[in-house]
């Protein structure tokens, strides 16, 4: 019969090879004419599927500590389901730190937490008293890994390290997320042990104890531990919500170690100070709801709401908006951001202590973080695709500012002394932060 | 169940749940049925992608499509005999023909749609003319074009067919949309040429490839992490004449089917492209055809 071709052979031995180059080229160069971004080709091996987020922020407080954080996080997931991320966050952080003693209209003088007379610093009449040496570094690294247990089980296990050089602390925590009605429902458990231990300069001050005296006692830990429980359902097509609770309890030194509270006579003088007293236990209770919902390719949007409540007192509300709009040719994105915030007071909290009249708890905090306030924060964010690196299909390039807005909302009787002093100066606060994802 | 046509790129695609967590897509492209799997339960992601991969699909059928009068392969035809500056995908395309043909020693050739004049594979006993498939060689072989990218020129008579990599292209450009946005585990499935980005958290994709066996189709279940495989071969395209069988994989050498080839083979590349030429190939050799695989070290699954 004439069906005799004589089937040949590739010229070369090893055809696949040049066939691969040849696909590459032919796709590469698809990639390149950038009808969509990404060359996205054969599987490099290692780093094929690595994922890279990294970031660098600038915060600044208005007049007061200044921060730079470069951050970054890396993740894999594993072709049987696993799932490895690491993290790490450099934190610098220097300028001026409020030491919690209250705005006098005289002069006021403060030695360094560790009692070195170079050190000592005084604050200006009608100016708000900080430590204008605070200085500090901080590193923290994550990792987290998730692994399938059965096809609709999930574990999770992490850890976390953190080092400044007045404090250590490490956190663990484990958690399970079990999928069912056809995986539109996973219902999430967790734990977590946090242990940290705190070397304060000069030593931990006694809570309540007369500044002057510098009673000071060596390193002092806290710990704690905390639970929580949440349940994430497909509603439609378009909306998610997530719904879950938490609780945790530190015990130990709860105290913050640098900060003091100013001793006032019935004319307003400063007659000294104390550090601060802070009970040694804590426990806190929170309810969170989230709801994001697609209602475009183009536009997405995630509500979520706080609840926290301790028992030192502070009642907290948080809401927050996050709006994302892709913009036409869905390679960049913008995402405004609204968060309105809300606190009680702690019970304990009070701007100063009256000399005839001490605090009946016998705690007592000038932070103002424990104090009644609420706060605004306005965020923009604006996101870019790239072509990606190597192998990788695409990158993110992203710029975010935001700038927060702190009041003070209860505002205690004075005495005459200290009228025209602004003892409640707030805070505003920008943050600046570029990222870039690979 | 296809049921969406598919020269409509704008009509609503649907997002149908496969089980647990698993969500397709489906849509008619280049005249197969063609899916989108994604492990996700969000469906209007799930639904992004489907319609990314399906315009994709689509944009490529339309530009290359031989039974369009508006493709660009119908505007080569209709310029034969003269030089023309093609656009850069079209030369990338014609590049890639190229170095196809030069690595297969002209087993592979873009330019083999000719034989089709002679050969109809309909089941029957209509073997054409040796004659007749004669005079259609002169018409035959990559070699007689000129081709300078993106300068090209067609000889009068002759055809261009994108066909062979058509397909197997459209999936890789589906697929690097998709993996650029970012998506959940993915399969691309465009009738039977797939590729994946990773599996999805509990294993490996279950792809059920179809395989003509002796007189009954036959599903095999392959296991698919991530890469590409693709197919050819069809057993039921062939013709049959005093108990000879034609099978439809024509040498464009010599006009002729290629003796013994696979009924079908199944390649795995890390690209679609790349596995659909591998398992083209592999048919061409005929015999050989396994033993090109071997050689070539890649996962294979020959049917002879």
């Amino acid at each position: 019969m004439q069906l005799k071709p004589g089937a040949r052979r590739p010229k070369a031995a090893n055809a696949r090879r040049q066939l691969m180059a040849a696909s590459c080229a032919l796709l590469g160069a698809a990639g390149a004419r950038g009808q969509q971004s990404g060359t996205a080709p054969a599987d490099s091996g290692l780093l094929e599927d690595w994922s890279v987020d990294s970031a660098l922020a600038y915060y600044h407080e208005n007049g007061r500590i200044r921060a730079i954080e470069p951050v970054v996080d890396v993740s894999k997931v594993f072709a049987d389901g696993q799932a490895l991320n690491l993290n790490a966050t450099f934190d610098s952080l220097s300028g001026s730190s409020p030491n919690g003693a209250l705005t006098s209209h005289t002069a006021q003088t403060f030695s360094s937490p560790s009692g070195k007379a170079s050190h000592s610093y005084i604050t200006a009449p009608g100016q708000l008293p900080v430590d204008p040496h605070y200085q500090d570094e901080r590193i923290a690294v994550g990792a987290n890994w998730t692994l399938p247990v059965t096809r609709v089980d999930q574990l999770s296990v992490g850890a976390k390290l953190s080092d400044e050089h007045d404090f250590f602390s490490v956190t663990v925590n484990a958690s399970i997320a079990h999928d069912f009605n056809e995986k539109n429902t996973t219902l999430s458990f967790g734990i977590s042990n946090e242990y940290d231990s705190l070397s304060p300069i000069g030593g931990a001050p006694v809570p309540g104890s007369d500044y002057a005296l510098l009673e000071k006692t060596g390193g002092k830990t806290k710990d704690g531990v905390g639970a929580l429980l949440g349940v994430t359902q497909v509603m439609t097509r378009i909306w998610l919500t997530e719904f879950n609770i938490s609780v945790d309890r530190f015990k130990g030194y709860l105290n913050d170690p640098y900060k003091i509270t100013s001793i006032i006579d019935s004319a307003g003088n400063t007659t000294g100070y104390e550090f601060e007293s802070r009970p040694d236990q804590r426990t806190r209770k929170s309810a969170y709801w989230e709801n994001r919902v697609g209602w475009s390719e183009q536009f997405s949007t995630a509500l979520s709401l706080r609840y926290m409540s301790d028992d030192w007192g502070i009642r907290s509300d948080t809401a927050q908006l996050h709006v994302r709009w892709s913009l036409s040719d869905r390679h960049r994105y913008i995402e405004p951001t609204l968060r309105w915030y809300r606190q009680t007071a702690a019970d304990f909290y009070t701007p100063f202590i009256l000399s005839t009249q001490q605090p009946a708890t016998g705690y007592e905090s000038a932070d103002s973080r424990l104090g009644a306030f609420h706060a605004l924060t306005y965020g923009l964010k604006y996101a870019q695709k790239l072509p990606g690196l190597g192998s990788r299909p695409e990158s993110e390039f992203s710029v975010r500012a935001e700038y927060y807005q702190q009041t003070f909302d209860e505002r205690m009787a004075v005495p005459a002394g200290l009228s025209g002093l602004d003892l409640y100066p707030g805070l505003k606060a920008v943050l600046v932060q570029v990222g870039w994802r690979f | 169940m296809a049921a969406s046509a598919g020269n409509a790129p704008d009509e609503a695609l649907e997002v149908e749940a496969r089980g647990e967590h698993l969500l397709a897509v489906r849509f008619t492209a280049m005249a197969s049925p063609c899916e989108v799997l994604l492990s996700s339960t969000d469906r209007s992601a799930a639904l992004a992608m489907g319609t990314l991969a399906a315009r994709e699909a689509q944009r490529i059928e339309k530009k290359f499509s031989r039974y369009r009068d508006d493709s660009v392969t119908a505007w080569i035809h209709e310029n034969r005999g003269a030089r023309i500056e093609v656009d850069e995908e079209t030369a990338s395309l014609i590049d890639f023909a190229s170095r196809c043909f030069e690595l297969s020693d002209g087993l592979f050739d873009i330019t083999s749609g000719v034989l089709r004049r002679a050969w109809k594979f309909d089941g029957s006993d209509r073997v054409p003319e040796p004659d007749s498939i004669r005079s259609l060689l002169p018409l035959l072989g990559f070699d007689k074009l000129e081709w300078r990218s993106p300068h090209l020129m067609l000889p009068s008579g002759m055809e261009l067919d994108f066909g062979g990599i058509g397909k197997e292209y459209a999936v890789d450009r589906a697929y690097d949309l998709l993996a650029s946005a970012r998506a959940a585990p993915f399969l691309i499935n465009f009738g039977g040429d797939l590729r994946a980005n990773r599996p999805p958290p509990h294993g490996p994709w279950q792809v059920g490839i179809e395989r003509p066996d002796a007189d009954r189709e036959a599903t095999m279940i392959l296991d698919l992490e991530h890469g590409a495989l693709a197919t050819s071969g069809d057993s039921r395209r062939y013709l049959l004449k005093d108990g000879v069988r034609y099978g439809h994989i024509l040498d464009p050498r010599t006009g002729w089917p290629v003796p013994d080839a696979p009924r079908s083979v199944t390649v795995a590349a890390s690209s679609c492209t790349e596995a659909g030429l591998l398992s083209t190939l592999a048919l061409l050799q005929g015999a050989r055809g396994r033993e090109f695989l071997e050689e070539q070290g890649v996962r294979f699954w020959l049917l002879s």
